[in-house]
């Protein structure tokens, strides 16, 4: 009996221990690098190819959505080194003090940028970030089935015309794009009546809908279950594209919007200097290039586009979207104190 | 349902040995750390104050729940109970006529046709949902059918439609379990009696089977309703997102609105749904087996 009691007591230590044994070294160098990023925004061969060089072992941990890791990190003891959020939740993460302020003394190859991500609005100076890829928020559409007409305008998502098949994105950000621009107005705005503006749009256009959807919307545009779809730029669209000669991306002409994903340092890393030297490793353009060879996304590294070995995907607007198409594209920033405003505008066009 | 009871006094009456006690610890550590404290931390922060970038601070208010009195909220709340009612029924009726199908087979058939109710188990969810949306979009095998017969441009995805066959697909075989238990335990020799003395095929059913079966049916109901409330997947994939149910309400709330708190108030009233919800249905057994004894 009294081993039993043991074993009993053993199993409640070793439960209680694993829940706060993601912890590592303080000193010296590590061996371990725990990174928490985007499903297949880092591929997998960038992992391999710094392990192999430097001899940290990398775990990586995916998210798919930034609210899901601002929620972890809140949470505390997470453990991780190296966090990739998206440009309003760099905002979002400093707001709440978690994650590092970068010391630019520890980073070498910040050069290689490309201009536009080289001091941007939600980061100035890259306080805070390290850019890695970049993608835009457009139209998918099918042009057998729109019967051979172009579209080019966010009005079409709201054109009576198309009833029953257009798609948006069903993220509360991403439909207040077109919901803004489409009005005339920045994508990025905080002010009340503007933004009661959109909603009333949104509203008005959900009878045309034929849902909102941000998973398997590419599918839909493919098969023609829908014609028209608000849609995020990438991986996934290219590959549809390239599949279906009849479906296209574009940038609508009222700008559309641009995202990022960087690369961050959790507050209170256990590897901070492995981080550093992870960071480094990715702003190296012949690493950077792979974010595009093996990952199909537009790279933020200038440096990388000429060791990309499919240089017909430069000039692909599904990822990368030319200087001029993003020309008017706005930046989604951290809306701040408006938050409010489309979180109960939203509601409203959920519940309408 | 006695053979339970029995059970549990049985085990009453002999005293538990401190040893076996202890062997309980690791049992009892999981329900504390896993149920209780998670519930615990859920329901204090529904009276918690949400920060600007989605963190809680130390407040108390009844705030986020009196914001979901909005009828905005509220109409999701009674549109996912209409829907999990709705669910409810369509997977009890179809539930009890599979399992009196398998009961009337041979017993050495009868496990082999439960397996088949099992196998869909084995594949995931989420890719169990998507295999729906090959069905019944176009290019499928109903629009293809249709296809031949001349009937152009037919697609279910998305629609209301889709999103009860959904349901009903992803519920049925927690319906059929319950039901088919408690209608196996029943003597057949009842449903010869009561054929011999005059019930049609309907008396049997409402006068014997059913209310037999009760118990069964009950719980089945529950295991049905409750988890229906909490569904936000096939409403997105399946209905096109229009709609959204409670689950859905949830999960926005939590992530792209950064409320926790108003995130765990509408999770409490979900959990209030269901407790209450139970407690009807632990009145409802209490009642049938009241009668039994008369």
């Amino acid at each position: 009996m009294k081993k039993l009691t043991t074993a009993a007591v053993g199993i409640v230590a070793v439960l209680a221990l694993t829940s706060c044994s993601t912890g590592g070294s303080g000193d010296g160098a590590s061996t371990e690098l725990n990174v928490y990023a985007w499903a297949d925004e880092i591929p997998q061969s960038v992992f391999d190819a710094f392990t192999e060089e430097t001899g940290i072992k990398v775990n990586v941990d995916n998210f798919d959505s930034n609210e899901t890791m601002i929620s972890k990190l809140a949470a505390g003891n997470s453990g991780y080194d190296i966090v990739e959020p998206s440009q309003y939740a760099v905002q979002q993460l400093v707001g709440q003090d978690l994650i590092e302020t970068l010391d630019k003394s520890k980073i070498e190859g910040i050069e290689n940028l490309a201009p536009k991500f080289a001091d941007p609005s939600y980061d100035p100076g890259l306080e805070h970030s390290v850019p890695w890829v970049w993608g835009t928020t457009g139209l998918l559409y099918n042009s057998a089935c729109t019967g051979g007409e172009e579209i080019t305008s966010w009005e079409s998502l709201f054109d009576p015309k198309w009833k029953g098949k257009v798609n948006m994105l069903d993220n509360m950000l991403a439909a207040y794009i077109a919901g803004l621009q489409v009005n005339g107005y920045d994508a990025d705005s905080t002010d009340e009546d503007e933004i009661n503006a959109a909603t009333e749009s949104l509203i008005e256009q959900k009878p045309i809908l034929s849902g909102y959807n941000s998973t398997n919307y590419g599918d839909l545009v493919a098969s023609g279950d829908v014609c028209i779809s608000e849609a995020w730029g990438g991986t996934s669209t290219a590959k549809i594209i390239e599949q279906n000669p009849d479906v296209h991306y574009v940038l609508p002409e009222e700008g559309g919007s641009l995202w990022v994903d960087g690369l961050s340092i959790a507050k209170g890393a256990p590897h901070q200097d492995a981080a550093y030297e992870f960071i480094n490793f990715l702003l190296r353009p012949e690493i950077a290039a792979m974010a595009t060879n093996d990952g199909g996304l537009a790279s933020a590294n200038a440096a990388a586009q000429e060791h990309v070995t499919d240089q017909g995907v430069l000039s692909n607007s599904a990822v990368y979207a030319t200087d001029e198409e993003v020309a008017n594209a706005d930046f989604i920033v951290d809306p701040g104190e408006a938050m409010k405003y489309y979180q109960d505008g939203w509601t409203r066009v959920k519940a309408s | 349902m006695t053979s339970t009871t029995r059970a549990i006094q049985l085990g009453r009456k002999e005293r538990p040995k401190r040893g076996s006690l202890l062997l309980l610890v690791p049992g009892i550590a999981s329900v504390v750390l896993l149920g209780i404290l998670p519930l615990f931390i859920v329901a204090r922060n529904s009276f918690a104050v949400a920060d600007n970038y989605g963190g809680i601070t130390d407040g108390l208010t009844f705030d986020n729940y009196a914001k979901l009195l909005d009828p905005v909220y509220s109409k999701t709340l009674f549109y996912s109970l209409g829907l999990g009612v709705l669910n409810t029924v369509v997977c009890l009726v179809v539930g009890y006529i599979t399992s009196y199908y398998i009961v009337s087979r041979p017993p050495n058939r009868q496990g082999f046709l439960l397996l088949l109710v099992i196998i869909p188990f084995w594949t995931d969810f989420l890719v169990r949902t998507f295999a729906w949306i090959t069905i019944l979009g176009s290019g499928g095998p109903i629009a293809g059918v249709l296809g031949v017969f001349g009937v152009a441009g037919f697609s279910l995805i998305p629609s209301n439609v889709a999103v009860v066959l959904g349901l009903l697909y992803s519920f049925l075989p927690t319906a059929i379990f319950p039901i088919y238990a408690s209608m196996r335990s029943i003597d057949p020799s009842l449903k010869e009696a009561a054929t011999d003395l005059g019930c049609g095929w309907w008396g049997v059913h409402r006068r014997v089977i059913l209310p037999l079966t009760g118990p069964g049916i009950l719980g089945a109901a529950l295991l049905t309703f409750i988890p229906t409330m909490g569904v936000f997947v096939i409403p997105v994939l399946l209905g096109g997102g229009k709609d959204p149910l409670v689950g859905n309400l949830i999960v926005t709330l939590y992530t792209e609105f950064r409320n926790q708190p108003m995130g765990a108030a509408a999770s409490m009233v979900l959990l209030l749904l269901m407790l209450i919800s139970m407690v009807l249905v632990g009145l409802g057994l209490k009642r049938s087996s009241a009668k039994k004894g008369a």
